[in-house]
């Protein structure tokens, strides 16, 4: 894949979101103006829910597909209380979740704002946007150990850092069913993970995921998720976090964030979390990047499936011929130099460039 | 089946050289995953493929242009070739004196995505089967909405599911539940449109049926609520009736093929609305021309001319990019007219995939199934076909959920190349089921058997694929022709950008055509059909080459062998087929080649393994199976 913004992650970038929850059937009131300034916590939309053709999928849909939903039986014996869908939690205030200037303001009512903030663009996701304080699992061992499988550990909060509600959750490594489960208990609104295998995100969200990826429509295919809003920085299987993302992450943890989880083939969205800079920040030390996806000399890049997936290098080399590969099959090709120093030749289509 | 031939209209805005003396083209096909760039030239007087390059293709952010994916593949021709094309993002023209710019650019697009067409009115199993017959030669999708009067009129019991179960003593309401559930069927339809996001609307049907011209009504009324819905979500506010000058108002054009008494009653009802566009009312195949044309221009204007960076191509070329498709079906019917000779050719791209049979007597079926295809296409190939189709050509044991990892990740990364042989394995056994799913939809709109005299394959499953016998293998599994045939691959991926560039300089495409495109013949195929005895001899083939050298050679029943014929070889060939076996002249009927048949780089195929294809129940016996043909075939 190519990130919509060229590369997975950017540390600082002025970017312009709209603040918009999700959903069909809600309509905002947009509690700002443009020209003003926002804070991450400042609320910037009143949501509203519509009854708009609120009965309709109570009924058999007389000659429509299954929905992608039915069908699927997930074990939520786990989690207290009832599971409640995206479309029935949003209303409400919604805090801005960027610091920054207010540009405008859509039909639907959601809130154009424009922040100098880092950016981890994520491979695969799931559900609405929303905004919460970045927390991170057991944070006093993870940063010992990233990309550690963490697949049979329950999740732990940290004493001095308790999973708030509504919280954005970091686990450095791979995700698993049961920790999802976990997590939607502790009522958190989003997480953040490297990976994690499709049969275990399938069934937590209840949904055909190929279908989920390729719906035409994702806001409206996203309104029977679950309400925890997923990004997986790797995609699917069991790939380790990189470091530089897990940097990233563990600078800006107990910061306020807006995380998107939809991930829509047909219309090129993936997944992201934004985090703005402090003022501070901006006023010392504003550089901004302008990401090139192209492949170069010098290049660093992540390659993006096979039994190499995960593995990041600098392009040293790149191969005026094709190359032949694992399978007989040709292809251009680069060289590249592995942090420990070894090398790998490398089609350039499981290349991508991250920096 | 009809599709418009391309006529090519000129916007000259590069160059002055007249096209047809163009001494360098350079030929750029936008798939979906990637595009392709090509170089001709003339070399000895003879128009040549000089150099060829591919990147992948920028229509998604964060490039969002066309046009820089054809920039980077034009670059590493220019790397190749060690000329210049492109200066400050423009393609030089005409050739200088040094050698760098080019005389022609010629653009197809297939990337875009399908065109979505909701079918209204009243809308039977006919006109649904006609309306998808009639765009079966486009990258389109229907989706039928019949009218709610229409449905509740016609399909009784399917209005009689939903809230009262058929049989329940709420049938003394009929009438009420009738109009409760026209209503739920209206939302419905409502929400459906809202999902789909239709690029257009056809509206179909005569009055002649229980609702009468009500459907129409209804079909009306739909689009005027879905296209006040779409303006509402997308800017902000429904537009005012006669607000034609709006570009919102042109969100669901329509093609009206509907009762012809009732086309300016339509008209009225959506001035203002939306664009209504008369065709002839569609009630046989006589019609399917005039909707195919029309839905033709709808993609050409509301999908193509749409793509992010579409007008800087424009720019650079003396011809309007068209879509890949009608390149190739131009290229196709050509051949066919040509050679008189049936063709059947097959690309398998990402998204789509295509077969295209073309007659010698200008018979023509294109079939292109939109949304099958080996990148982000595979989901529809695993929900179509199912894991144990897909399943069954691989020799390993696979599980449901590998599979489905697979699609996943191939819809994440189109792009990547298959990094073991079990992925590339799994991707071949894909591509027979895109083709197969693809034969079985023309066999879906009546199309008959088609016994091709050449096979001709393309698109970059195949055209990658490492051996000759795996393209050869895929092409006899999945298209399982019968017969006599001939299979050539294509692996420049030129052929479906041949006929767009024949409309501007025929010369050159017939001449890279024959010189490049198709000089990787895979070979002659012997295929023995009808009752083929089990464990006995199937056909006896007698061959006498070119040289003086005589084999003769016997197949069994359900065995495949090759026969060594190499490349520029030639033999003459004699077939005893057993009794009950066919090879195209009747049971038993001996045939003798009139003309030498060429060799080709897997040889002569002797493919006796019967029609349907049947598979060994037990998993070990099908593995060796599999494992035993692909190693007759050099797969």
């Amino acid at each position: 894949m190519t990130y919509p913004l060229g590369w997975s992650v950017i540390r600082q970038i002025l970017i312009r979101r709209e603040r918009w929850p999700g959903g069909y059937k809600t309509r905002g009131t947009a509690l700002v103006h443009p020209g003003q300034e926002v804070q991450p916590d400042q609320p910037v939309i009143h949501l509203e829910r519509l009854d708009l053709a609120d009965t309709i999928t109570e009924f058999p849909r007389l000659a429509s597909p299954t929905p992608p939903y039915a069908g699927q039986s997930a074990d939520y014996s786990g989690v207290q209380g009832s599971i409640r869908t995206n479309s029935q939690l949003i209303s409400g205030l919604v805090p801005a979740g960027l610091r920054g200037r207010v540009i405008n303001i859509t039909h639907r009512g959601g809130v154009i704002i424009e922040s100098r903030a880092a950016i981890i663009q994520g491979a695969l996701g799931a559900g609405n946007q929303v905004a919460g304080i970045l927390t991170a699992w057991n944070a006093a061992s993870w940063f010992q150990e990233p990309g550690a499988i963490l697949s049979n550990r329950p999740l732990e909060a940290d004493a001095s850092r308790p999973f708030l509600p509504g919280a954005i959750l970091v686990v450095p490594g791979p995700l698993n069913f049961a920790m999802l489960l976990q997590a939607m208990s502790f009522r958190v609104a989003g997480i953040v993970a490297s990976s994690i295998s499709s049969r275990d995100l399938s069934d937590f969200l209840r949904t055909d995921l190929i279908a989920l990826l390729n719906s035409i429509d994702i806001e409206l295919a996203q309104e029977h998720l679950p309400p925890v809003t997923l990004l997986f920085t790797e995609g699917l299987g069991t790939v380790a976090m990189p470091a530089r993302t897990i940097n990233l992450l563990s600078r800006y943890q107990g910061s306020m964030a807006l995380l998107s989880g939809a991930t829509s083939i047909r219309q090129s969205i993936f997944p992201e979390l934004i985090i703005s800079l402090s003022v501070k920040e901006v006023q010392q030390n504003w550089r901004p990047v302008q990401p090139d996806p192209a492949l170069t000399i010098g290049s660093l890049v992540r390659v993006c499936s096979g039994i190499h997936e995960g593995v990041i290098g600098e392009i040293d080399h790149l191969f005026i011929y094709q190359q032949t590969f694992a399978a007989g099959v040709r292809g251009r090709a680069a060289r590249l130099r592995l942090e420990d120093g070894s090398t790998l030749v490398m089609p350039l289509t499981l290349l991508e460039r991250i920096g | 089946m009809y599709t418009e031939t391309y006529l090519g209209e000129g916007q000259s805005t590069t160059g002055s050289h007249s096209p047809a003396t163009a001494s360098s083209i350079l030929v750029a096909d936008c798939g979906t995953v990637f595009t392709k760039v090509s170089l001709l030239g003339l070399v000895e007087g003879q128009y040549r493929l000089m150099a060829r390059g591919e990147a992948p293709t920028t229509v998604a952010p964060p490039y969002q242009d066309i046009s820089k994916g054809i920039i980077q593949a034009i670059n590493e021709v220019e790397f190749i070739t060690g000329r210049h094309f492109v200066d400050n993002g423009r393609i030089i023209s005409p050739e200088q004196p040094t050698g760098d710019g080019i005389d022609l650019f010629v653009a197809t697009i297939s990337a875009g995505g399908p065109m979505r067409l909701i079918v209204l009115g009243a809308v039977n199993s006919k006109l649904e089967e006609l309306t998808a017959q009639a765009v079966s030669g486009l990258y389109a999708e229907t989706y039928p909405l019949p009218a709610p009067s229409y449905l509740a009129t016609t399909t009784q019991d399917t209005l009689t599911v939903g809230t009262v179960a058929k049989g329940s003593s709420n049938l003394g309401k009929q009438g009420q539940e009738t109009s409760e559930r026209k209503d739920l069927e209206w939302q419905r339809q409502l929400e459906r449109v809202r999902e789909l996001r239709p690029h257009a609307a056809l509206i179909v049907g005569t009055t002649d049926n229980p609702a009468g011209p009500k459907p129409l009504q209804e079909a009306c009324q739909l689009v005027i609520n879905a296209v006040q819905e779409l303006n509402k979500y997308q800017y902000g506010s429904a537009p005012a009736r006669g607000d034609q000058n709006n570009a919102s108002s042109r969100q669901l054009p329509v093609l009206y093929a509907g009762a012809p008494q009732f086309v300016e009653a339509v008209r009225r009802m959506l001035d203002g609305y939306t664009e209504v566009t008369r065709v002839e009312t569609l009630v046989s195949q006589e019609q399917l021309g005039p909707t195919s044309v029309a839905a033709t221009a709808l993609y050409e204007r509301d999908v193509i001319q749409r793509v992010p960076g579409y007008n800087h191509i424009l720019s650079w070329s003396k011809t309007v990019p068209i879509a890949t498709v009608s390149s190739l079906s131009s290229l196709v019917r050509f051949l066919a007219q040509h050679y008189t000779m049936n063709v059947t050719a097959v690309d398998v791209g990402g998204t789509t995939t295509t077969v295209m049979m073309a007659g010698e007597h200008s018979e023509f079926i294109p079939l292109v199934n939109t949304g099958v295809g080996v990148g982000p296409g595979l989901d529809n190939i695993l929900k179509k076909a199912g894991p144990q189709r897909v399943a069954r050509w691989l020799p390993f044991n696979i599980t449901e959920d590998e599979l489905q990892q697979y699609v996943l990740n191939r819809m994440l990364h189109p792009q990547v190349i298959p990094a073991s042989l079990r992925d590339l394995q799994i991707g071949q056994a894909f591509a027979r089921e895109a083709i197969i799913l693809t034969v079985e939809a023309a066999r879906n709109h009546h199309f008959g058997q088609f016994d091709a005299d050449l096979i001709l394959a393309t698109g970059g499953v195949l055209a990658h694929a490492p051996k000759f016998g795996q393209a050869a293998l895929i092409l006899l599994d999945a298209l399982q022709p019968r017969g006599v045939t001939s299979m050539v691959l294509d692996r420049t991926m030129l052929i479906s950008q041949l006929g767009a560039v024949a409309t501007v300089a025929p010369i050159a495409a017939v001449q890279v055509n024959e010189n490049d495109a198709v000089m990787h013949r895979l070979g002659t195929c012997v295929i023995p059909y009808g009752d083929l005895p089990q464990g006995q001899v199937a056909i006896r083939v007698g061959i006498e080459y070119n040289s003086g050298r005589q084999v003769t050679a016997e197949v069994m029943s359900g065995s495949i062998e090759t026969i060594p014929l190499r490349i520029n070889e030639q033999a003459l060939l004699t077939l005893y087929p057993a009794p009950t076996v066919d090879v195209g002249l009747g049971p038993g009927e001996r045939a003798r080649a009139a003309e030498e048949i060429d060799g080709g780089l897997v040889g002569l195929v002797i493919d006796a393994r019967g029609r349907p294809l049947v598979f060994p129940t037990d998993e070990t016996q099908r593995h060796a199976r599999l494992l035993q043909w692909m190693q007759v075939v050099g797969a």
